[in-house]
């Protein structure tokens, strides 16, 4: 027969439990939406960026830039790994990692040298565990708010290595943001760029009506790097808010499966106490019943 | 009097929209004024400061390169940092000087890269003593 106090103990510890996650859950919502305002605000950058290269475009300039063609070398590539500090955010690190691995394979074997880059100490762990592969950089400083300068750097390392040859390909492996309820683990090659955004729109065939400071083509060299630039921190801003998006589903139903428990756990408790009154009962008849006869 | 509707955006966020009488921005070669029914034009930012005056009052920021944008009185500024200028520090510019002056300049890149950080500490310092 189960032991009630036992039971109650249990029950009482799973209710802690519940306001654990259910507190971290309420955290993780504030946080996503902050990290949300954020990408938003990003947007509004980039949408600019589209346009003064639409703009650019109607000036029938012709679009070559270092940044934009690919190498004709494959000597070295670097993939970078967007992942997260904090664990306790149900599949996202793993998911994002297992997508990465097969493609970590195909880069090794394309180019000569392989750089592993990887941010977040859950991926660093990951890597290590389940493929014993050491990143060749790690980077632990990214937050839920990765900040423009701090990314800066990093594309700023990336744009002089490329432009001085010593870089053929940079992929980025992120969580993208879809929507609220969808978010997919995705590599995107940023280096070379392809294209810009808003070239070849159709609606920007109409002549400029813009005067260039200095000049067209001089602005064309200062905007490709900066869009390169967005776009990677674009790829932070997602990471960050998928994190949070994940745990804090990851949160919620450790909280629903918290709950589950506790009817369970008061379904038997109640149930046990009733049989142990009964028992008692029982032996109190049966005593009665002894002395009457 | 028409009025210029300015925005100036950063990659982490809209540092400021408001409306104004007149607009200095620090373009790459010079300082740029702009006034209301300014013809279209997209130009490329220095280093330095912007001066907002509007109704008498001027604020001023730094701002780090980018891109500015002028059309339909309205001037768009891009630029990686938008700094109101009393919270621009002479001491870390100064340090940031001292720091890119002892750069490598053994080859092209390396000599613009340093020249970048020199122009760009330089305008900091500029901007925090006025």
């Amino acid at each position: 027969m189960a032991n009630p106090r036992a039971l109650d103990k249990r029950r009482k510890s799973v209710r802690n439990i519940r306001k654990i996650t259910r507190t971290m859950e309420l955290i993780a919502t504030a946080r996503y939406k902050q990290a949300m305002d954020r990408a938003a605000a990003a947007t509004a950058y980039t949408d600019r960026i589209t346009q003064i290269v639409k703009d650019l475009t109607a000036s029938s300039l012709d679009f070559t830039h270092p940044l934009l063609e690919e190498h004709d070398s494959k000597e070295n590539a670097t993939l970078l790994v967007l992942t997260s500090n904090r664990g306790l955010c149900g599949g996202y690190n793993g998911g994002l990692c297992r997508a990465t691995f097969p493609h970590v394979v195909d880069l090794k074997s394309e180019y000569g040298k392989l750089n592993l880059e990887i941010a977040g100490k859950k991926g660093i762990g990951l890597f290590r565990s389940q493929r014993k592969l050491e990143a060749d950089e790690t980077f632990t400083h990214f937050e839920d708010k990765p900040r423009y300068d701090e990314v800066e750097v990093i594309a700023n390392r990336y744009l002089t290595q490329f432009v001085a040859g010593k870089l053929d390909r940079l992929d980025v492996s992120y969580t993208k943001f879809v929507s609220s309820s969808k978010q997919i683990p995705v590599i995107e090659t940023l280096l070379p760029l392809g294209s810009l955004d808003g070239v070849g729109d159709d609606e920007a065939a109409a002549e400029s009506m813009y005067e260039f400071f200095p000049s067209a083509q001089s602005i064309l060299e200062e905007v490709v790097p900066t869009s390169f630039k967005v776009k990677l921190f674009k790829c932070f801003l997602d990471a960050a808010v998928s994190e949070q998006i994940a745990r804090m589903v990851a949160m919620k139903s450790a909280t629903e499966n918290a709950s589950d428990l506790i009817k369970q756990l008061s379904r038997e408790y109640n149930r046990a106490r009733q049989g142990r009154i009964t028992n008692e009962i029982m032996e109190i008849i049966g005593g009665v019943e002894a002395l009457n006869n | 009097m028409a009025q210029l509707k300015c925005i100036v955006v950063t990659p982490e966020a809209t540092a400021l929209e408001t409306t104004a009488d007149f607009v200095a921005l620090p373009l790459f070669d010079g300082e740029i004024g702009i006034a209301p029914s300014h013809s279209p034009m997209i130009g490329r930012l220095g280093y330095g400061e912007m001066r907002i005056v509007s109704g008498g009052t001027t604020t001023r920021y730094y701002v780090d390169g980018g891109f500015v944008q002028v059309a339909n009185n309205e001037v768009n500024v891009l630029t990686g940092k938008a700094v109101p200028a009393q919270e621009v520090s002479k001491v870390d510019a100064e340090q940031q000087l001292q720091a890119a002056m002892k750069q490598p300049t053994s080859s092209d890149e390396l000599l613009a890269i340093r020249d970048r950080m020199v122009d760009q500490a330089r305008a900091q310092i500029r901007v925090s003593q006025n």
